[in-house]
């Protein structure tokens, strides 16, 4: 196909009328997901098969394949959609395939076992409209993630894009952009919250050259995969606001920084890039304007602390990602000692929103402090998991319970954890607070990059404050010593809490540390480190009492405080457990109620997994009642399902 | 017992003393140091056996060299793209032996020290070789709660090797990843590039059974 450059808005006007014209309405087509977390639940091979099976059946060439990126229900996967009936089905395996298109595809109809079904009511649902959760939320920025192919331009210019950039370079002034973005209130989406008017203005007044600015999509948080998400499914849209902030700032070369562990992402962020290069949006002269710009993507080696912004700039340096003390402000003195201007992903997406609608529009979305929405990636022990983006000030209860549909098989919610390992654990009291950036930091956890993890009554408190110190201290660079030699302590303290050897004054030692550190670390690792220990602490005081006096862990979670016990009156005697048991420790036999051997038991929990008679019991801090009599019969059962 | 013989008389016996370092020759009383016994060398595989040297005869590069300098050609010889060019190569080549970063080294013009300062930062760099198949057990927030521990501490008792080290028969080695962004899906390892979400512990053969 011969490109041509698009050299005036006049151009892009045109091109994207021939693209809409071009397409037909009624067009068949079938559009798979192939972002990273179907790929996990197996879309390629759904893929392939249905490649394989249009080819037998004759009709390749009257249908149009097409991959997406996803839509937010990740669990959902692999999902499939019908075109011109947008029918939307979830869950296919390549089974399914051969039924799809004898059916929905050659003779119209629906197959209800594949639609979506609502987790609450069990009603089914042909189209994303109609699902319950997404009734709560509002898209913005994943409009048109699982809709647009990723991997074509044409894609994205026919829903309107490129637009912004267009009106920015030939309708707006540097100065305007920013005033724009000033008045939106937008503030920094990586976490921090900094307001990203301002630093763009400071970037734009340092006076040194050249300047840069960065795409941060170095998103270590566990639990959190929007940046993923945006930058796999629809990369131009943090091309165009990264492009239009280069502009505003008079930045000629800009970095796009992604994580080792996102291959898919690099790929595909790397194909807009060129792809825009073709059609002269971007690289010298673009849009016929007389600005140059050009972007390079570097590739992450897997370190957390590079997410930091300067331990980010001095990894692009090709050096150690270690941060800097701040004193001077990486706007003014970042890559290579030049004025840097580095967002989030999400930062960058909202840009092209707010150039087309206006930075009044995006102030009137949210609560006062924090404009505009935020995406969370709703994980854990919830039943609808996935990325949902919700106006700022949505409560968490609604959060949770209206969109997410509630806790994992219905259990009881003990806290939810927002902003990753610098983030909070929230108790039950505090789910009526509304999100924002200013609201969670009062209760003392942030905001962070929106990771948002139930939790509910089968964790403990104390062992997922200890994960979070455990996953510092491995990534911690080792720069500062509060940071470094605290979480050492910290992770050694806990650990004996958790294995029931707490003293009694080691709480009192855990708040020295973290009061140290939160006053002395280097960068906003550390100081926010103990983040995750001090809300543990301050809402969970009695698990933790109970960890170090009693011995007991009310969770169950804690392996050296847990014993596993098979209920005589329960067990079935179905040998199941007894055969998947790796060190041998059920005794029993057919017709005979089993029995764990506490000395060969190694607390494996497979047994507590595979039991279809809910007869495996947890103990913590309770005696184990005694054998029962050899050769006792177990009293029957139906099998629950 | 160690067998020693002289360099003074050429006398050679079976040494049966208690000390460490120093024997006494039998024959003409020269002291005689006793060497420690060295560790077996490892077996040498094919890799090893690949040439050492780095030039022939009419100056081409060959080996390790012209691995590295087709790498870094393509970076255009840039000192900032070090950390991409050492992850194409670990790409390309499974791991980072010591002769690569040296090569690195010498041809980017880098002190080694920067090299492997870097090398040993990142997680995502091997000094040592890998197995066949890599496993990455994801040991994120969301994935720990739903029980990713339980699955790290099967595999290895499955594999028999802690975190980080390779089977004996170097089929699998086994990693942790902090976060893999598959988060709805937890617990989920991927095996060189195939991802395994919602597992079971029970899973673990059946998918294990599938690489060689």
């Amino acid at each position: 196909m011969t490109v041509n450059k698009i050299n005036s808005a006049k151009d892009l006007v045109d091109f994207r009328r021939i693209i809409i014209e071009k397409k037909d309405p009624l067009e068949p087509i079938i559009a798979v997901n192939v972002s990273t977390c179907s790929v996990a639940l197996g879309a390629l091979k759904v893929l392939e098969t249905l490649k394989k099976e249009l080819e037998k059946s004759g009709i390749k060439e009257k249908i149009r394949i097409k991959e997406v990126g996803c839509a937010g229900l990740c669990e959902q996967g692999p999902m499939v959609i019908i075109y011109p009936d947008e029918v939307y089905y979830f869950r296919i395996k390549p089974e399914d395939v051969p039924e799809i298109i004898s059916k929905t595809i050659k003779r119209k109809q629906i197959i209800e076992r594949l639609l979506y079904q609502d987790p609450a009511t069990g009603k089914r649902v042909s189209h994303l409209d109609e699902i319950p959760s997404y009734k709560h939320q509002l898209k913005l920025l994943t409009k048109n993630n699982g809709k647009i192919d990723p991997k074509k331009i044409e894609d994205y210019i026919s829903v309107n894009g490129y637009t912004a950039l267009s009106k920015a370079l030939f309708e707006m002034q540097p100065e305007q952009i920013i005033e724009q973005i000033k008045t939106s209130n937008l503030r920094g989406r990586g976490g921090g919250g900094f307001p990203t008017g301002i630093k763009w203005e400071t970037t734009r007044n340092a006076k040194d050259d050249p300047k840069y600015v960065i795409v941060n999509c170095d998103e270590g948080d566990p639990g959190a995969f929007m940046d993923r998400s945006l930058l796999e499914d629809n990369p131009h849209s943090i091309l165009e606001g990264l492009i239009i902030g280069a502009y505003a700032i008079g930045a000629y070369e800009g970095y796009i920084y992604v994580r080792e562990e996102y291959p898919i992402a690099a790929e595909n962020v790397f194909i807009a890039i060129t792809q825009a290069k073709d059609y002269g949006l971007l690289g010298k002269k673009i849009m016929g304007s007389n600005f140059n710009f050009d972007v390079k993507v570097q590739r992450g080696a897997g370190a957390f602390v590079s997410g930091e912004s300067s331990a980010l700039m001095t990894a692009i340096e090709g050096k150690i990602g270690e941060p800097r003390p701040k004193y001077v402000h990486t706007a003014v003195k970042g890559l290579w000692g030049k004025p840097t201007c580095l967002n989030n992903v999400k930062t960058w997406a909202t840009i092209p929103l707010i150039i087309i609608k206006g930075g009044d529009w995006l102030k009137s979305i949210g609560t006062e402090g924090s404009s505009g929405t935020a995406i969370f990636s709703l994980v854990g022990k919830i039943k609808n998991t996935g990325l949902v983006e919700v106006p700022m000030g949505i409560t968490l209860r609604n959060l949770i319970y209206k969109i997410g549909g509630g806790v994992k098989d219905d259990k009881k919610f003990k806290a939810v954890q927002t902003g990753g390992p610098s983030g909070g654990f929230i108790p039950e009291k505090y789910l009526d607070l509304q999100v924002d950036f200013d609201e969670l930091d009062r209760v003392g956890s942030m905001m962070g990059s929106g990771g948002l993890v139930v939790i509910d009554e089968d964790n403990c408190m104390v062992d997922s404050a200890r994960y979070f110190v455990d996953f510092l201290l491995e990534e911690s660079c080792g720069k500062c010593i509060p940071c470094r030699e605290g979480l050492r302590v910290l992770s050694k303290t806990l650990g004996n809490i958790c294995e029931g050897k707490g003293e009694h004054d080691d709480i009192g030692t855990v708040e020295d540390i973290a009061l140290t550190m939160e006053n002395a670390s280097l960068c906003a690792l550390g100081t926010t480190a103990t983040n995750p220990v001090l809300t543990s602490l301050k809402y969970f005081r009695e698990e933790w009492d109970q960890h170090i006096k009693d011995k007991r862990c009310i969770a169950k979670a804690c392996k050296s405080l847990t014993d596993y016990y098979i209920d005589p009156k329960e067990c079935q005697a179905c040998l199941i457990c007894l055969r998947e048991c790796p060190t041998k420790a059920i005794e029993g036999e057919k017709d005979q109620v089993h029995w764990i051997n506490q000395e060969k038991c190694e607390k494996c929990g497979i047994c507590y997994e595979v039991c279809k008679f809910d007869a495996v019991k947890k103990l913590s801090g309770e005696p184990i009642p005694s054998k029962p009599a050899n050769g006792m019969k177990p009293i029957r059962k139906g099998v629950k399902q | 017992m160690v067998k020693l013989s002289c360099h003074h008389c050429g006398h050679s016996w079976d040494y049966q003393g208690k000390t460490k370092y120093y024997a006494t020759c039998p024959n003409c009383r020269y002291k005689v140091r006793i060497q420690p016994e060295k560790p077996p060398k490892p077996e040498l595989t094919k890799r090893d056996l690949e040439p050492r040297k780095t030039l022939t005869k009419d100056k081409k590069l060959i080996g390790i060299a012209a691995i590295v300098n087709r790498v870094i050609e393509r970076y255009q010889h840039d000192k900032s793209m070090l950390i991409q060019i050492l992850l194409q190569l670990q790409n390309d080549f499974g791991w980072l032996p010591r002769e690569m970063l040296t090569e690195v080294s010498k041809q980017l013009e880098i002190p080694l020290n920067r090299v492997y300062q870097i090398a040993t930062f990142y997680k995502a760099f091997s000094l040592a070789p890998r197995g066949r198949h890599l496993i990455r057990v994801c040991m994120g927030t969301s994935c720990k709660v739903r029980g990713g521990d339980r699955i790290l501490d099967q595999m290895r008792k499955k594999l028999g090797i802690e975190k980080g080290e390779n089977t004996p028969d170097s089929r699998f080695t086994l990693e942790t990843v902090n976060c893999l962004g598959c988060c709805a899906l937890g617990p989920v390892i991927t095996i060189d590039d195939e991802y395994y979400g919602n597992l079971k512990t029970a899973d673990l053969e059946k998918i294990l059974s599938k690489y060689s």
